[in-house]
């Protein structure tokens, strides 16, 4: 009896908290889903510290046509099936716009996927793996470049200073690594590298070198990394310990581009080369300013993560700026014709391979030189000159 | 010939540190019974004292094995009196909900980390951290040389206090029978705290002379504590000795697997491994040697 | 302890006109997740709350069964629905041969033999790529837009999978299966097989285990192997859910469900964005510690120690603890 009666209210209760009414619409809310607890968390924290540095500045700014923008920040965890969640609860419950973020490729695509089938425009801020906009998919937008552009840059660097004849690439068993790995592999064989080795790995291992003895081994000209930044410090150090001296070590983007790798690899991160998608001396308007802001405000480096999220939170802010209604068919429509400058560069949506509302852009080199790292490719923008050839010998005296 | 005896060397010293790894758990399996799943959690919060100890103080990594180990044994003593043998008085319809409450014990210190250190990654930087010794072209890692050395060290301790002291001896007869060893006035519960305070001492160690060659996250634990069961069984439940072997043979397995075979399986050829010994020979290694 | 008719078809008629009166997609979401671990828990329950086996391994079915499904997808070229009448038979085979390896354990080591064959399943399926498409995933396009659906589908599921475990356990299978928990010496010295039917309970429970990851594919439409043959998110999550709720009860799994589910989600969004954002980062930590709770406290689970929490309530603590096993 007692029981029963407690179970009833219960029940209403919880009917009650279902049909509690969404709170009055004054701001124009955005959902944002990053990772900001787990494993991938670092990088989550980078992005959305940028993009409440953009919401405050657009609000000081005026809003969106005086009225004020916020974002509603999810916490993915870096797991597909919880980013689904967070996104189904942004779209049915909080009634956002729109939504924003996406960093691991796998989070960003089951995003993608509910954005799509509940027509909720989505602009993809990191997530990098191809197929995200390889689905024909007309709400999906994607800021950054796909992982097969990571290496664009590196490209013509290969091709004109090193030359290489062999190649090893190593990744790690991501969804981001092995489309990363798919994708070079593709990129080698067209520019006549030979491809002797690509091998996966667990990410977090302790112990790597049962793996580069293969690689030393092989003595390949060119060792391609896809690794997030502790698996590349490892890599780095491990590979001086066995002094593996390839022409060049060569990062994939992600972990290689962060300060922690270069604190924990110490003089292994020296003359390490690594793809990147950003760099703070790039002559983008408000580039260096926005480096510089987050040092002061948050006393932490910022990388090329950080400036997809600043930007992001611009072209959403410029979008919702422009479009004729909030309903999504309009948001949709004014992202499509997007065009303009951000931080992280210029910003277009279009078709180009197989994919679409992709935004295109190049990409460029950097290298670790005395313990920063410094876009060395292509020549016009570099911040300092690259060094090659490398006597390790001496770099890791 | 250079690529096989490069993967042994470091198989072999990875297993030192595997080894260690094994020997909190193989006392607190072999005492007890129950699988301790919050043992990389342990590892880990010694790992952050650690790491505290180098950033704020200054300490030398292997100095502070000095406070990790003492730190981590009155954690290990407070989590098996208040949370692990109230258990034993309870009547459940599953017995094992002693290891479930190591996994409750596992995601809260994981989860309290986390509050106080963020997700940051950290790691400690020493001058010795890259250190090398080169035999010819075979690079032995110096920090790792060293952890190889404590962990013999630790062990020959283990063995010596279980061998030969009143208190070792308790342990080893609460693990052989335990109902006759309080029959023989064996303070029971106060052993059962004893081993897992030491179980959780020879963590606080592993993780302490990993950390120079390895970094530190909250979820660092979760890898070691598979590892730690798997080097267990295959050393046999309760044996020091076979502990140091499951953690060589794990090492050098995992590496000629990640060498021949495939990087990416390294962790398979553990679990396959540890699945045939288990069918195949349930005693472990230590049935090999009758110490 | 008598059950309570009222009270369980209050909540039968509330479940089954939930989508009715709640028009909001995310709490379908959430209920048929739920629904789901209802499924996953109530099978993990028949073969350790009732068989006494342990496992720590039930992500390999969970994965087995999600994998049926999104193959019928990529290799097949057919409906993923179709994963639905394959993964039960599939799972089974392979369940059939897990149980020859692992029945030959007991207690501690036959935990870790399910764990470790789980784990040997997920790294598998990162490597195979050829097969699975390795950490690239599986995405499928959904059926239906509409979650009610969804809905009605996970709620059959689960009302077909406690009904089919209460006619197991009140059948002569049961009683074997209780006996082998109790005593498996004593269930053999009696002539129960305790092999056959640790076989049987092993087989009927990895059925609805696969089902619910066939489920898993057809609703969420994504699936990768660190998803699916996840150890701490779906073998640990399936025990804590029936220990929670209470192992060796009917309901105690599914009571299990809705309280987890609901609970990690409830923290994940910070009580719905009622509460601070640094709530949300603590969903870990307050899992944790309900577990250890719950364990300490409440070793039977909900269900179980029923009587110990209405006592709680009523506040009336003279009257002596009643034995609490059911």
């Amino acid at each position: 009896m007692k029981k029963s009666t407690v179970i009833v209210i219960a029940l209403l209760f919880s009917i009650g908290l279902f049909l509690y009414p969404a709170s009055a619409q004054e701001a124009i809310k955005v959902g944002v889903i990053l990772p900001v607890t787990g494993e991938k968390a670092k990088f989550g924290e980078i992005e959305k510290k940028s993009f409440e540095m953009a919401l405050e500045e657009i609000n000081a700014a005026g809003g969106i046509n005086g009225k004020k923008l916020e974002f509603i920040f999810e916490d993915d965890t870096g797991r597909p099936d919880v980013a689904r969640s967070a996104a189904e609860k942004l779209i049915t419950k909080d009634q956002v716009v729109m939504l924003g973020g996406g960093y691991g490729s796998s989070e960003t695509f089951a995003i993608a996927n509910v954005a799509q089938e509940s027509g909720m425009p989505f602009l993809v801020s990191t997530g990098s793996d191809n197929k995200i906009t390889e689905q024909k998919w007309e709400y999906i937008f994607r800021i950054n470049p796909p992982v097969s552009d990571y290496p664009r840059g590196l490209e013509s660097f290969l091709t004109e200073v090193v030359k290489p004849q062999t190649a090893a690439i190593l990744y790690e068993n991501t969804n981001f690594g092995s489309s990363g790995q798919k994708e070079f592999q593709q990129t080698c064989e067209r520019l006549g590298i030979k491809v002797v080795m690509a091998e996966g790995y667990q990410s977090g291992g302790v112990d790597f070198k049962p793996l580069l003895v293969n690689v030393k081994k092989a003595n390949p000209d060119l060792i391609y990394m896809i690794s997030y930044v502790m698996d590349a410090s490892l890599l780095m150090k491990q590979s001086m310990e066995l002094r593996l001296t390839p022409k060049v070590f060569v990062g994939g983007g992600a972990g290689y581009t962060l300060p922690e790798f270069q604190k924990n690899a110490g003089k292994a991160s020296d003359a390490v080369f690594s793809a990147t998608l950003w760099y703070q001396t790039l002559p983008y308007p408000g580039a260096k300013e926005y480096y510089d802001k987050f040092l002061k405000k948050f006393g932490m480096d910022t990388e090329y993560h950080g400036a997809e999220g600043y930007a992001s939170a611009y072209v959403i802010a410029d979008a919702l700026k422009r479009a004729k209604s909030l309903k999504p068919e309009d948001v949709r429509g004014a992202l499509a014709a997007t065009d303009m400058m951000t931080v992280f560069g210029p910003v277009k949506f279009i078709a180009y391979d197989k994919m679409t509302n992709q935004n295109k852009l190049p990409t460029y080199v950097v290298q670790w030189l005395n313990d920063k790292l410094e876009l060395v490719w292509p020549k016009e923008v570099a911040s300092k000159p690259y060094v090659y050839p490398i006597d390790w010998e001496k770099v890791w005296k | 010939m250079d690529v096989f005896i490069q993967t042994m060397v470091s198989g072999i010293l990875i297993g030192g540190i595997y080894a260690l790894v094994g020997l909190g758990m193989t006392l607190i399996m072999g005492v007890m019974r129950i699988i301790n799943l919050a043992h990389g959690q342990l590892m880990m919060v010694a790992m952050y004292i650690t790491f505290v100890l180098y950033e704020y103080f200054n300490i030398d990594p292997y100095f502070s094995l000095l406070v990790s180990m003492p730190a981590l044994f009155l954690l290990g003593v407070l989590i098996q009196k208040y949370l692990l043998n109230p258990l034993l008085r309870i009547e459940s319809i599953i017995p094992q909900n002693q290891i479930l409450m190591t996994v409750g014990v596992a995601m809260v210190l994981t989860e309290v980390m986390r509050f106080i250190f963020q997700s940051d990654y950290k790691s400690v930087k020493t001058p010795y951290s890259s250190a090398v010794l080169y035999i010819s072209s075979i690079a032995f890692n110096f920090p790792m040389l060293i952890a190889f050395g404590i962990a013999m060290l630790l062990t020959a301790g283990l063995f010596f206090f279980l061998l030969k002291t009143d208190t070792g001896k308790s342990v080893r007869a609460t693990a052989q029978n335990k109902d006759a060893a309080l029959l023989l006035g064996v303070n029971a519960e106060w052993i059962t705290q004893l081993t897992y305070g030491l179980g959780a001492a020879l963590a606080a160690a592993a993780g302490t002379l990993l950390l120079p060659i390895y970094y530190l996250y909250p979820d660092v634990g979760g890898p070691f504590t598979l590892k730690a069961f798997i080097i267990t069984v295959l050393g046999g439940l309760g044996s020091t000795v076979g502990a140091i072997m499951g953690g060589l043979v794990l090492g050098v397995a995992e590496s000629l697997g990640a060498t021949y075979i495939s990087m990416a399986l390294k962790d398979a050829v553990g679990m396959v491994i540890f699945v045939l010994v288990l069918v195949f020979m349930p005693g472990g290694l230590k049935t090999l040697t009758k110490v | 302890m008598k059950p309570n008719h009222w009270s369980k078809l209050i909540i039968v008629l509330f479940l089954a006109i939930f989508p009715l009166i709640v028009p909001s997609d995310y709490y379908r979401h959430i209920f048929i997740l739920a629904l789901m671990w209802v499924v996953i828990g109530s099978s993990w329950n028949l073969l350790a709350g009732y068989t006494g086996q342990v496992s720590f391994g039930h992500a390999a079915f969970f994965g087995v069964g999600a994998y049926t499904a999104g193959l019928c997808v990529t290799k097949l070229h057919i409906s993923a629905w179709w994963g639905m009448l394959l993964a039960g038979p599939v799972c089974m085979v392979v369940a059939f041969f897990i149980g020859c390896v692992c029945f030959r354990l007991r207690g501690p080591y036959f935990n870790l033999a399910t764990l470790a064959i789980a784990e040997i399943f997920r790294l598998t399926a990162i490597v195979w790529r050829d097969l699975t498409e390795g950490m690239q995933g599986i995405l499928i396009m959904r059926t239906f837009r509409n979650k009610t659906y969804y809905y009605y589908f996970a709620l059959i599921l689960a009302a077909a999978c406690i009904y089919a475990i209460y006619r197991v356990i009140r059948s002569k299978w049961g009683y074997y299966f209780v006996a082998i928990r109790e005593d498996q010496d004593a269930a053999e010295s009696m002539g129960i097989s305790s092999f056959r039917y640790k076989t049987f309970s092993l087989l009927i429970s990895s059925f609805f285990t696969g089902l619910a990851g066939a489920f898993y594919m057809n609703y969420m439409g994504f699936i990768d192997p660190e998803v699916v043959f996840s150890l701490y998110f779906i073998s640990i999550m399936a025990i804590l859910v029936a220990i929670i709720g209470g192992a060796g009860t009917i309901w105690g799994p599914a009571v299990g469900a809705f309280i987890m589910v609901l609970l990690q989600e409830t923290f994940r969004s910070s009580f719905f964005g009622l509460f601070p954002k640094w709530v949300s980062q603590a969903h870990v930590l307050v899992f944790g510690l309900l577990v250890i709770f719950v364990i300490r406290y409440m070793t039977n689970g909900i269900v179980g120690d029923w009587i110990k929490v209405q006592r709680l309530w009523s506040k009336n603590k003279e009257q002596p603890l009643a034995s609490t096993g059911s």
